[in-house]
């Protein structure tokens, strides 16, 4: 291989994986409106918290799954600081709403039919989670979702919490 | 500019419009939602593709002829 297709090659990868956000790198910012308020709710306000943010959509059978289970991880963190974010991606709100009203959840659900957001996060497939830290950076992503994913969250965001803990 | 060479330029630049017609973007993951429609698989109905399989190997006599191993026999 020629030098120049090497490095185009190399440039090419690089324009690939900066659109990605990674592990270690600050999460971008939204501001979104949930689907039972009206004011937006911004990821900034959970600073302090570790945080939870999910991708979703109602057409994607992985992800149907992972909300009742996302609603029992809400459930044993209620006591911490933590927080899920979902970002409910599908076109038709209406889709998602009809989802939610057969399997209710108790954390924050937000809507980005436009999809910007997923695109800002870089997405590489459906459902995607991205737990991020007290101050803001991403710590862990998670592509896919199968049930037993929870336990590795769990001991995850435990873990995140005992680390702000001692840092205060 | 001579005719030829205008001529030229013109198909040059109509063969690139046309293969940019075949340049697609990928959909992105979260832009799937159609695409992932019941209706938009090969075999929407399982039951009745199942039924159309049965009655095509046995009118035809080649069982195992949709991917199975072993077709051909048309003895089942």
């Amino acid at each position: 291989m020629s030098t120049r297709l090497r490095c185009a090659a190399i440039l090419l990868w690089v324009a690939a994986t900066a659109l990605a956000v990674e592990p270690g790198t600050p999460a971008p910012d939204f501001a979104l409106r949930p689907f039972d308020a009206t004011s937006p709710v911004r990821l900034s306000d959970y600073r302090g918290k570790v945080v939870l943010v999910d991708f979703w959509a109602s057409w994607c059978a992985p992800c149907r799954q992972s909300l009742p289970l996302y609603e029992q991880l809400r459930a044993g963190f209620a006591a911490e600081d933590f927080a899920i974010l979902a970002v409910n991606l599908d076109e038709d709100a209406a889709d998602a709403r009809a989802f939610l009203a057969q399997h209710p959840v108790k954390y924050i659900t937000l809507q980005n039919p436009q999809g910007d957001i997923a695109r800002a996060f870089g997405l590489k497939g459906m459902p995607s989670s991205y737990l991020i830290d007290r101050d803001g950076v991403v710590r862990e992503r998670h592509v896919g979702f199968e049930p037993a994913d929870i336990d590795t969250l769990k001991r995850e965001i435990a873990a995140l919490i005992a680390q702000g803990r001692h840092a205060s | 500019m001579r005719p030829e060479s205008r001529a030229r330029r013109l198909w040059l630049v109509l063969a690139a419009a046309l293969l940019g017609g075949c340049a697609a973007t990928p959909v992105a993951p979260w832009e799937r939602g159609r695409l992932a429609r019941w209706d938009m698989g090969w075999d929407p109905d399982p039951l009745q593709a199942a039924m159309d399989r049965h009655s095509h190997f046995s009118k035809e006599g080649t069982s195992g002829e949709i991917g199975a191993a072993g077709g051909g026999c048309g003895c089942n």
